[in-house]
C-alpha cells in the first residue's frame, strides 16, 4: 500500500495518513520542512511536507482521536499556549495556524524551555517562547501583543482551571474558546478522575465559560480529560 | 501631574493621566541588548533608559510617577521622585491592546510584519537569559555528580557479577572466599592465574594471612577449568577497567564532599554529603529541597508506597531516601518512624538555611538531633504491644477513608 494523505473532514490544517500497513494517523503540514521537533515521521506527499503527530505523545491528538467534536484552533488564529514543556504538541498547533498565526508558549520549567528554544522556537518564527509561571499571567503580558484567539492549557497543577481562568481574563477574546487537559492525577490523587473532572467544569463555568464538550483520553492517557469551552 | 510608565518589549513610555503619550525611550534596536534591559528592569534595576525617561518627563512638569512594577517604583523612589503602583494600569492595557500599531507609530519599526520578528527575536533571547541564570546555581551541578556516583555502583556491581562468573570458571571456590569486589578485581589483575594464588604472592597483595593460605590451600584442589593466557587477558582488562571506575568514583565522592561544603553545608552536616546531595537531586534542586515541608522530605523517593497508601488507605511509608542514614537503618524497626520524622525535621530546617542565606547551624541541629534520638532510643527500648487485630480495621489507617474503587 502507499502512503497517503487527505484533510481531515471536521477540522482545517489537520490532516489523516493512511501508512504503509494501513494504520491511521493524524498529521499537519510541516511548517519548518526537513526538520522535526520530537522524532516524529515526516511524510512528503504530493509536493507537501506533512508531520505524524503521535497521540500517545500529545493530548490534542488524542482527543481529536476520542472524536473532539470542536477544535477551536485554526488557521491565522493567535493561541496562547501554557505548558508548553518541550513544544511537542505546540509545534503542532504552531503547524496548524500557520504563519499568520501566533503561539506564544508559556513554559516554567528551564530544563524543558531549553529544548522549546533551541529545536522548536529557533526555526518557527510564529512560536514565541516565554519563560514564566502561568500562575502570574500579568508578569508576561508585555509580550502578549491583544487579544488571543484560543487558550490551550496542559498544566500539572491543582488550580489549573483558576491558572486557566485568571489567564483567560487578561488574554482571552470574547467569545474565545479555550481548551483544558486535565490530568487527575495531579489535582488529588484520592479522588475518582470523574469527580476531578466534575470540580474542574464547574470552577470554568463560574468564572465564564460555557462548557462546550469533554473527552476522556483512554486509552492514550490515564485518567486525563480534555475541556473544551467558550468565554463570555 | 501624574504620568503612568509602561515598558514593553520595544521601548519604555510615560502617558498623561489622559493616556496620551508624554515622552518615549526605545531600546537599542539589537534584540539581545533589549533582551537583557528588559530583564533588568523587570528585576527593578533603574536602567540608563528608565532614568533618561523619568529625566525628560520631569522636565515636562510630571511630579508624580505611577509604575506597574512594584520593585522598579521603589528602586524609583531613590531618584528622589513620588511613585504609585497600578497593576495593571490603564496606559499599559492601552499599549498592549494595540501594541503592533503602537510599534509602527513610534517609528519603532516600519510595519507589523517586521514587529513580528522582533517580538519573536526578543522572547527567544529573554528565554535564554532566564535558562542560563537557572542553570547556573551549583546545586543542579551537584544533582548531575550524585546521579553520575549512582550510575557508577549499578555498573560496577553489574560488571563485577560478571566477572565472578567468568573467572569462576576458572577458579569458582574464589567468590565465595572474597567478598569485595574491589579487593576481587585486583587480585585477577595482579596475579592471574590460580596457580599463582600463592601464601607469598595473597600477602603481598595485602591479604592477611589466614584468609591467604586458606585461598593458597583451595586454588591448588580447585575445581575449577584450565584457562588459556588469551582468555585470562580479557577478564583481566575487564577488572582493570572495573577498577578504574572505582577510582573514578572516590573522586567522585570526594568532589561531593567539598561541592556540598559550599552549597549545602547545613544538609550535610546532619546527614552527610551523599545523601544530601541525594535529596536535592530528587527535589530538583536546593531551593526546591528547602521549599518543601519536613512531612515531603521524609517520604522522599518512596513516591510509589505513598502514593498508594493515599490511593488505598494503605499504611503510609515512613522513610524515603532518607533510610540511608545510619540513625535509620541501624535502629530498631519500631523506632524508625519517630526517629525519620525528627531527622526529617532538621534536614528542613537545614536545608532551608542553605538555601536562604542562613548561618552555618549545622552543628546545633545535629546536637538537638543527637538529643531527641536519645531521647527516643530510651522511651521506646521495647517494641510496641500489638494490639489484636480486628479484620476490619486491619488495613484502615484513616478512619472515613473510601478505599480506591476500580
Amino acid at each position: 500500500m502507499h502512503i497517503s494523505v487527505k484533510p481531515h473532514p471536521q477540522f482545517p490544517a489537520i490532516y489523516q495518513v493512511t501508512l504503509e500497513d494501513g494504520a491511521q494517523r493524524l498529521a499537519t503540514r510541516n511548517l519548518t520542512p526537513g526538520r522535526n521537533v520530537y522524532g516524529e515521521r515526516l511524510i512528503r506527499f504530493e509536493g507537501v511536507e506533512y508531520r505524524v503527530w503521535d497521540a500517545f505523545r500529545s493530548k490534542l491528538a488524542a482527543a481529536i482521536n476520542k472524536n473532539l467534536k470542536t477544535v477551536p484552533i485554526k488557521p491565522n488564529h493567535t493561541v496562547l499556549y501554557l505548558g508548553a514543556a518541550s513544544g511537542t504538541t505546540a509545534s503542532h498547533v504552531s503547524d496548524i495556524v500557520g504563519e499568520k498565526g501566533r503561539v506564544y508558549c508559556v513554559e516554567f520549567a528551564s530544563r524543558a524551555i531549553r529544548e522549546l528554544v533551541n529545536n522548536v522556537c529557533a526555526y518557527r518564527v510564529n512560536m514565541l517562547p516565554i519563560l514564566e509561571d502561568a500562575r502570574f499571567p500579568e508578569k508576561y503580558a508585555v509580550f502578549v501583543s491583544g487579544k488571543v484567539d484560543d487558550i490551550y492549557c496542559d498544566i500539572a497543577q491543582p488550580e489549573q482551571a483558576k491558572v486557566l481562568a485568571d489567564n483567560a481574563d487578561l488574554f482571552l477574546k470574547k467569545h474565545g474558546w479555550i481548551m483544558l487537559a486535565v490530568k487527575s492525577q495531579s489535582i488529588d490523587v484520592t479522588k475518582e478522575p470523574s469527580e476531578v473532572y466534575k470540580q474542574e467544569t464547574k470552577v470554568l463555568k463560574n468564572r465564564g465559560f460555557d462548557i462546550e464538550e469533554i473527552v476522556h483520553l483512554e486509552p492514550y492517557d490515564k485518567a486525563h480529560a480534555m475541556i473544551v469551552a467558550r468565554f463570555y | 501631574m501624574k504620568a503612568t510608565i509602561v515598558k514593553c518589549s520595544f521601548g519604555i513610555f510615560a502617558f498623561s493621566e489622559e493616556n496620551a503619550l508624554v515622552e518615549k525611550v526605545l531600546f537599542p534596536k539589537n534584540p539581545q541588548n533589549a533582551a537583557k534591559t528588559i530583564t533588568k528592569i523587570e528585576s527593578g534595576k533603574i536602567v540608563d533608559e528608565v532614568a533618561r525617561l523619568i529625566k525628560l518627563v520631569k522636565k515636562k512638569g510630571y511630579d508624580k510617577f505611577v509604575f506597574e512594577n512594584a520593585n522598579l517604583a521603589k528602586e524609583a523612589e531613590k531618584l528622589g521622585i513620588a511613585t504609585e503602583v497600578a497593576k495593571p494600569s490603564r496606559a499599559g492595557e492601552l499599549v498592549r491592546s494595540n501594541m503592533e500599531r503602537f510599534a509602527v507609530e513610534t517609528g519603532f519599526v516600519k510595519n507589523v510584519e517586521e514587529f513580528n520578528v522582533w517580538t519573536h527575536n526578543v522572547t527567544m533571547e529573554i528565554a535564554k537569559l532566564r535558562v542560563k541564570g537557572a542553570v547556573e546555581k551549583r546545586d543542579l551541578i551537584i544533582a548531575q555528580a550524585i546521579q553520575t556516583l549512582d550510575d557508577l555502583d549499578k555498573t560496577i556491581n553489574l560488571f563485577m557479577s560478571r566477572v565472578r562468573e567468568w573467572y569462576g570458571i576458572h577458579f569458582p571456590e574464589l567468590d565465595r572466599l572474597v567478598d569485595k569486589h574491589e579487593a576481587y578485581a585486583r587480585l585477577i589483575l595482579e596475579l592471574g592465574n590460580r596457580e599463582n594464588f600463592t601464601v607469598e604472592a595473597l600477602e603481598k597483595q595485602d591479604v592477611p594471612k589466614s584468609k591467604s593460605e586458606q585461598i593458597a590451600k583451595t586454588a591448588e584442589a580447585s575445581m575449577g577449568a584450565d584457562l588459556a593466557e588469551a582468555d585470562l587477558k580479557q577478564i583481566q582488562s575487564l577488572c582493570k577497567d572495573v577498577l578504574n571506575l572505582y577510582q573514578l568514583r572516590e573522586n567522585m565522592e570526594k568532589y561531593l564532599e567539598t561541592a556540598m561544603e559550599e552549597v549545602a553545608p547545613n544538609v550535610k552536616a546532619i546527614v552527610g554529603a551523599l545523601l544530601g546531595a541525594r535529596l536535592i537531586a530528587i527535589s530538583g534542586g536546593l531551593t526546591n529541597l528547602a521549599r518543601r515541608p519536613a512531612s515531603t522530605i521524609q517520604v522522599l523517593g518512596a513516591e510509589k508506597a505513598l502514593f498508594r497508601a493515599l490511593k488505598s488507605g494503605a499504611r503510609p511509608p515512613k522513610h524515603g531516601i532518607i533510610f540511608q542514614h545510619t540513625y535509620l537503618h541501624e535502629a530498631k524497626k519500631w523506632q524508625r518512624g519517630k526517629i525519620a520524622r525528627a531527622l526529617a525535621g532538621k534536614l528542613a530546617i537545614a536545608a532551608r538555611s542553605d538555601a536562604f542565606g542562613g548561618r552555618y547551624i549545622g552543628d546545633d541541629l545535629k546536637a538537638d538531633l543527637e538529643k531527641r534520638l536519645e531521647e527516643i532510643r530510651e522511651k521506646y527500648t521495647e517494641p510496641p504491644q500489638v494490639p489484636e487485630k480486628k479484620p476490619q480495621q486491619e488495613k484502615k489507617w484513616r478512619k472515613n477513608k473510601r478505599a480506591h474503587k476500580r
